[in-house]
């Protein structure tokens, strides 16, 4: 049987198992989704049952391009300037404070570790140091998300939560497409090989000369399904054109989306459509992420489990800290940094993009860090979120009783 | 005008860029996709300004940077995305099978099998005819034996007749045309597809037999060919059933589940060897006819929003793989074919319609949505080719250019034949309920 046909049949069958069971128990146990996908991929791979040899795997490459142009999209269609002016700079200087601190404390602990534990000399270590430090970064919104529909309200560390989870995906996603540009093979056909800074200016190229035609392309076209076909083209093209350059597709992808969103008079139209796609490409991405898994270092645990346990401590200490440098302690609270713990799909999007790509070091344990990590933080990301959020709501609570009460009093 | 603009500018950008890059992790392939897809959907754009229908456009936008033209499109890079073409098949035909109904079978089946039976049967004779009779003229034909030109004119004359599901059911969807004309033409396509796929095999059986291919292997045999045909029914009955189970218990994710059953499709018809079009036709009409009302016509748009970027990719690709200089070459032989297949489907479709006793529009302008060809007629002329080379070679040439015309007058006509028939916006006809039926089971 062929390896799409397994495929095809592996992904219906999960989808079904998950429609019967999964969704039921994610919804009691406060889990989040997708986590069954990756896990089936894993299972599928050439690692597990070797359903999927690793050549029919790498045969899906145009559609994991794709998908990781398409997440990089939707995160760039977040950041709508006109709408985020009007939130207080505060939220954003914690949200910037705690992600690159997260970037740092990871990257630096996981030199030492690398260094420290596998030998690896110091050179060595810093690329897929660095690749972990940009993976930790990202908090995923889907944890506060479903916690924010469960509790019906909204809290200062809800809109707190959310924005830290955009402005870390972004600085994620852009120090991982620079550090591509720095680990850049070479190639093609040019007398010289560009420096990592022409490589750096053209990824940001792509991206801005691609969102600023794009714009032109789609004009004030509000028709659902013609912006459909003229954006997909347009995503295929941007990512495209990263693929073929041996960029990561992600920055130049969102640079696009962040052009289109604050350009474009249809933006509702261009989320709408984008939206639409995004559970399907999720899926999917979440599925070759899994078939895409190695493991051919011995040494992998220390590694790995290092990384859960870095990521963890940099996570809360800089959302902590960031709270405290900016005077946000006494509304955030020390513990809010536990919203942040869920990974998510741009995580693994960066894992799957340094797995893949060609001449990087020690890709297999990164990206097994990044599947235990998902995997993980989908699990408990919503219960910690809620932990921290409903104590604020319930504050919030009593003090309105409280309020209510000494206004009767008076009365 | 900016749409163009764009283009130009994207288009020298990829030029800029070409040199720094490599063909690994597919890259290459995404890049020369998205931009067809921007490129065909601006042509297809301008097009419609014109009044031609937009696949037109998009065929002529595979022409131009296809590599007959610019070669952005490179011949590699075509075949890369062969399976965007698979995809592509393999929607047009879900599609075109949810497109009719039960009911519509039962009341209008013996209008479409007598105009199909007529209009095959009359273009099959005159194509044949015309070639076999005008074999002198044409040069390589002139130096075979009688025997292998009637061989040769027969397989030539098996391939003219086929249509185009594809174009139709984009034309369809392109206007919302659900008249007479279009319920029609889709149904007799639909008919002929499956006719076509008999008589070919049937002819290309007693070509071998009669002319022996040289060296090559014995040919299908008739067990082949039969489960070719109902082993697609029976798997596209069972495809059917099981997407009605989906869309009735869990009806979720219509978009990724579209992409699925279409892919699904594509492969379980090359593992089991059967006819890949008729599968899905058969999997669209049963998933539809069992289906809940509201349930197959969310699948069918979900189908249609997914399917759009493909459908433009897919004939882009077409319009890339048309050899202008091949077309032009031949162009003096092809057309006369061209003219003799047109007049024949007209003649065919009238006297068919006349026999099943229809007076409505269909009797006048059913014929030209039977024009066009596209994919089924390409994979069939590369059988020929493969199992007669030199003569099946320049055979595949030949039918290549009339394909190519076909493919482009085609779908003007029928565009043409819907407005005229009042079944688009802006058409210029509007038809009163006394002169046709109404549309049936929509």
């Amino acid at each position: 049987m062929s390896a799409s046909l397994i495929l095809i049949l592996v992904v219906a069958g999960a989808y079904l198992a998950a429609h019967v069971a999964f969704d039921r128990l994610a919804h009691r146990f406060n889990i989040i989704s997708g986590a069954e996908y990756l896990l089936l991929g894993i299972l599928i791979g050439p690692e597990v049952a070797g359903l999927i040899s690793a050549g029919a795997a790498d045969s899906f490459a145009p559609l994991r391009t794709l998908a990781l142009g398409w997440i990089g999209v939707l995160v760039g269609t977040q950041f709508y300037v006109r709408e985020m002016i009007r939130l207080p700079g505060v939220l954003y200087r914690v949200a910037f404070f705690e992600a690159i601190l997260s970037l740092a404390l990871v990257a630096g602990a996981m030199i030492a570790v690398l260094t420290g534990v596998l030998r690896l000399p110091f050179a060595e270590s810093v690329m897929p140091a660095v690749a972990m430090g940009t993976i930790a970064t990202v908090s995923s919104p889907s944890a506060i998300g479903l916690v924010a529909r469960r509790l019906g309200r909204r809290a200062p560390l809800v809109l707190q939560a959310e924005i830290a989870s955009a402005v870390s995906t972004a600085v994620a996603i852009s120090a991982f497409a620079l550090l591509l540009c720095i680990v850049h093979p070479g190639g093609g056909s040019t007398a010289r090989t560009p420096t990592p800074t022409e490589w750096a200016v053209i990824t940001v190229g792509i991206g801005c000369v691609g969102g600023a035609l794009f714009h032109l392309f789609l004009g004030g076209e509000r028709k659902v399904d013609r912006l459909f076909i003229a954006l997909a083209g347009a995503i295929i093209l941007a990512s495209g054109a990263a693929a073929y350059l041996r960029l990561s597709p992600l920055l130049p992808a969102m640079l696009v989306g962040v052009i289109l969103v604050n350009t474009s008079k249809n933006r509702a139209e261009i989320r709408q459509v984008l939206v639409g796609v995004e559970r399907p490409l999720y899926f999917v991405l979440m599925l070759f992420a899994g078939v895409a898994w190695r493991l051919d270092v011995g040494n992998w645990i220390v590694p790995v489990a290092a990384f859960l346990g870095a990521r963890v401590t940099a996570k809360l200490f800089s959302a902590g800290i960031a709270a405290a440098l900016n005077g946000a302690l006494p509304v955030l609270g020390v513990h809010w940094g536990r919203s942040l713990l869920g990974q998510g799909g741009v995580a693994l999007a960066i894992g799957l993009n340094y797995a893949t790509y060609e001449n990087t070091r020690l890709a297999s344990v990164v990206f097994t860090a990044t599947i235990a990590s998902v995997l993980l933080t989908d699990l408990v990301s919503a219960r910690l979120a809620e932990s921290v959020v409903r104590p604020q709501m319930e504050q919030k609570r009593r003090a309105a009783v409280a309020a209510l009460a000494a206004s009767a009093g008076e009365e | 005008m900016r749409r163009l603009f764009v283009l130009a500018l994207l288009l020298g950008g990829m030029q800029l860029i070409f040199p720094l890059g490599t063909q690994g992790q597919g890259g290459h392939a995404l890049l020369v996709f998205g931009f067809l897809v921007l490129a065909a959907y601006t042509v297809g754009e301008i097009a419609t300004l014109v009044g031609i229908p937009k696949i037109v456009g998009y065929l002529a936008a595979g022409v131009v940077f296809g590599p007959s033209a610019l070669g952005t499109v490179t011949t590699g890079a075509a075949e890369q995305l062969t399976q965007v073409s698979q995809l592509a098949v393999a929607l047009i035909a879900f599609l075109a099978g949810a497109e009719l109904r039960w009911s519509e079978v039962r009341e209008r089946g013996v209008l479409l099998l007598k105009m199909m039976s007529a209009e095959l049967t009359l273009s099959f004779g005159a194509v044949f005819a015309l070639l076999y009779l005008g074999r002198g003229w044409i040069p390589f034909f002139r130096d075979i034996p009688d025997l292998h030109a009637l061989v040769f004119s027969l397989l030539f004359a098996a391939v003219a007749i086929v249509h185009s599901p594809a174009v139709t059911m984009a034309l369809i969807s392109e206007t919302e045309a659900r008249g007479p004309v279009a319920r029609t033409t889709l149904g007799v396509v639909l008919l002929s597809d499956v006719a076509v796929v008999l008589l070919f095999s049937g002819v290309m059986a007693a070509a071998r037999i009669l002319v022996p291919p040289s060296g090559s292997a014995a040919g299908p045999s008739i067990g082949a060919l039969v489960w070719e045909i109902l082993g697609a029914l029976l798997v596209g009955t069972v495809i059917g059933l099981a997407v009605a189970l989906y869309l009735r218990f869990v009806h979720r994710e219509l978009m990724l589940f579209a992409i699925l059953v279409a892919f699904f499709g594509v492969e379980i018809t090359t593992v089991t060897h059967v006819e890949m079009l008729l599968t899905l036709l058969a999997a669209g009409f049963v998933a539809e006819n069992i289906s809940r009302a509201g349930e197959g016509e969310a699948l069918r748009h979900a189908m249609e929003r997914s399917a759009a970027p493909v459908f433009v990719v897919f004939f882009a690709l077409s319009g890339a793989k048309i050899d202008l200089g091949g077309v032009a070459e031949l162009i003096l032989f092809v057309v006369p074919i061209a003219l003799v297949r047109m007049g024949a489907i007209w003649a065919g479709t009238r006297v068919g319609a006349r026999w099943a006793g229809a007076r409505g529009p269909e009797r006048r302008y059913v014929w030209m949505g039977l024009v066009s060809q596209a994919g089924v007629a390409i994979g069939l002329s590369s059988i020929i080719a493969g199992a007669y080379p030199g003569v099946g070679d320049a055979l595949r040439g030949l039918l290549l250019a009339l394909i190519a015309v076909n493919e482009t007058v085609g779908p003007i006509l029928f565009r043409r034949a819907l407005d005229v028939g009042g079944e688009t916006q802006g058409s210029t006809e509007v038809i009163s309920p006394s002169r046709g039926p109404a549309p049936v089971g929509v």
